[in-house]
């Protein structure tokens, strides 16, 4: 099921390769996770269970860096908290640091609506400004999707 | 943000369109240039307004994993026939073919991989109008020349990166007392192979923190026997550590660099200069976000930055050479950087210009603006 799922997924998302996808959600939310695909208008919203209850829910979604997409992957608990941002695919030929766990986890623990600016709440890593920025937005961008459409009940 | 040609960032951001976003080929612009106002102090030195920079970026991904960025400068807004000053130039052009996060197979004109202004040198991010002096005279910034390399993220988590490349090596006839190794530089245009040189960096970066070591050793006798004959003769080894910390309203950032030139006598004696054996220097700098202070809600930044270098082009003189003391050069830059986004600066700095023997030491005030996107 598992796998159907990811291939589906990964058929909407060439960018991210289901192998690092599959890797992404068993690190965030234990190997024995299943998901699920739902759709939300246009989008695809990936929801994470365990037997009968709800993990959490997954996103994968791509922003410009500073000349090729970067695919990441932000998932959200059953609380609408931040649980981590994953970076999958990088194709830039800088700023890779983006990927690094120190700079990734600055986000965890964030709920829609705070406040998430680089050079504040979120570091930047020199070098990495462009990607840094990118990330930043898309990922405060995505978390306010994924909790909008929780607390409506568009997914559940 | 740059535009890509084909399609938005708005498609970017939505999975749903992301088939076409890695299925088709993609041409993206993006740039950075900056404007220069300088007033040195002394006589017949009137102020001079300069577009010292005006850079196009173009990158085209043909696939996922293969893609090709450049820069193509425009330096002092013109160049004419038969006039001085100007410059076109491509800073960089190369391809790049991503085997993993841990390997890119890169191959073109590539930035040497060495100090910190070299590899990143839009305006926006640095403070000061110009670049500093040492990133001229002791790394010649911007050092860009033909090779291939592997660069990319050591795996295990531990936050290292790395740069390699074989490239052509330096041209020892370009080599004065004054600027080093900078005008030895072959960018690109005929470069002579004579001498392949290998140059690289190795990373470390943490949120708010970058410390980097990074090296350049190769030949730079060229076709001249005289000078010396074999792969490696009258070899230039430069070696070079910086750190950045970016402590939110505090950052601060030091270079130094040390380069030692072999067989300088035999140079000196050939093309008829007094370079050093040994260039050495390095500088420190401090910056304070005003606005942490006054407006902590400001996503605007207002630095106020100082500066020191210290280089010497003559660190050690090989035989037949007298030191020139005035080339053991401080140079003392106090300034400000208004960033109203990120990617835009505005900047106003003063400079205490001085050396060793004291001789022809000068101030300048410099105003500017600069952009990338």
């Amino acid at each position: 099921m598992i796998a159907l799922t990811l291939l589906l997924l990964t058929a909407q998302n060439p960018a991210a390769p289901p192998a690092k996808l599959a890797a992404s959600i068993a690190r965030l939310f234990g190997p024995d996770a299943r998901s699920d695909t739902l759709r939300v208008d246009s989008a695809r919203v990936l929801r994470v269970s365990r037997g009968d209850s709800l993990l959490g829910f997954a996103q994968v979604g791509n922003v410009l860096g500073k000349d090729q997409p970067i695919t990441f992957l932000v998932a959200i608990d059953v609380a609408d908290r931040l649980k981590d941002v994953d970076i999958l695919v990088y194709r830039e030929s800088y700023g890779g640091e983006v990927a690094y766990e120190p700079w990734r986890k600055q986000f965890r623990g964030h709920v829609a609506g705070d406040s998430l600016r680089v050079g504040k709440e979120i570091r930047n890593i020199s070098g990495a400004t462009i990607s840094v920025h990118a990330v930043t937005l898309a990922v405060r961008r995505m978390l306010a999707d994924l909790t909008a459409w929780h607390r409506s009940g568009a997914i559940r | 943000m740059r535009k890509p040609l084909a399609w938005g960032l708005l498609c970017a951001l939505s999975p749903c369109l992301s088939r076409s976003l890695l299925a088709q080929e993609r041409t993206t612009v993006g740039g950075y240039g900056e404007v220069h106002y300088t007033n040195a102090t002394g006589p017949n030195t009137p102020g001079i307004a300069n577009l010292a920079r005006f850079v196009v970026y173009l990158a085209h991904g043909f696939n996922d994993r293969l893609a090709f960025r450049s820069e193509l400068e425009v330096e002092n807004a013109k160049l004419e026939g038969g006039k001085a000053g100007g410059e076109v130039s491509l800073e960089q052009a190369y391809l790049d073919y991503r085997v993993a996060d841990a390997l890119t197979i890169r191959t073109g004109l590539v930035l040497a991989p060495i100090g910190i202004i070299n590899e990143t040198h839009e305006p926006p991010t640095f403070n000061g109008v110009g670049r500093p002096g040492f990133d001229h005279d002791v790394i010649p910034t911007t050092w860009r020349e033909i090779g291939i390399g592997a660069v990319g993220t050591i795996p295990g988590g531990a936050g290292l990166a790395y740069r390699v490349y074989l490239v052509n090596g330096l041209k020892a006839e370009g080599f004065d007392a004054v600027e080093g190794i900078r005008e030895g530089r072959q960018e690109g245009q005929n470069a002579s192979f004579t001498n392949p040189s290998f140059t690289g960096r190795l990373e470390w970066a943490r949120p708010g923190l970058k410390i980097g070591g990074s090296f350049w050793y190769g030949g730079s006798a060229d076709t001249n026997t005289a000078v010396g004959t074999g792969t490696f003769a009258a070899p230039v080894t430069l070696l070079s550590a910086d750190a950045r910390f970016d402590l939110g309203a505090l950052a601060l950032r030091g270079v130094i660099a040390n380069i030692s030139i072999g067989d300088a006598e035999a140079v000196n004696t050939v093309f008829g200069q007094s370079i050093g054996s040994r260039i050495a220097g390095g500088y420190l700098e401090g910056a304070y976000d005003v606005l942490h202070l006054l407006a902590p809600a400001s996503s605007q930044r207002l630095r106020a930055f100082a500066r020191y270098e210290r280089y010497d082009t003559q660190a050690d003189v090989p035989t037949g050479v007298t030191r020139d003391p005035s080339l053991a050069r401080r140079i003392t830059t106090m300034g400000l950087t208004y960033k109203p986004t990120w990617n835009v600066a505005f900047k106003g700095d003063y400079q205490l210009v001085r050396n060793a023997a004291g001789v022809g030491e000068y101030d300048v005030l410099s105003l500017g603006v600069g952009y990338q996107f």
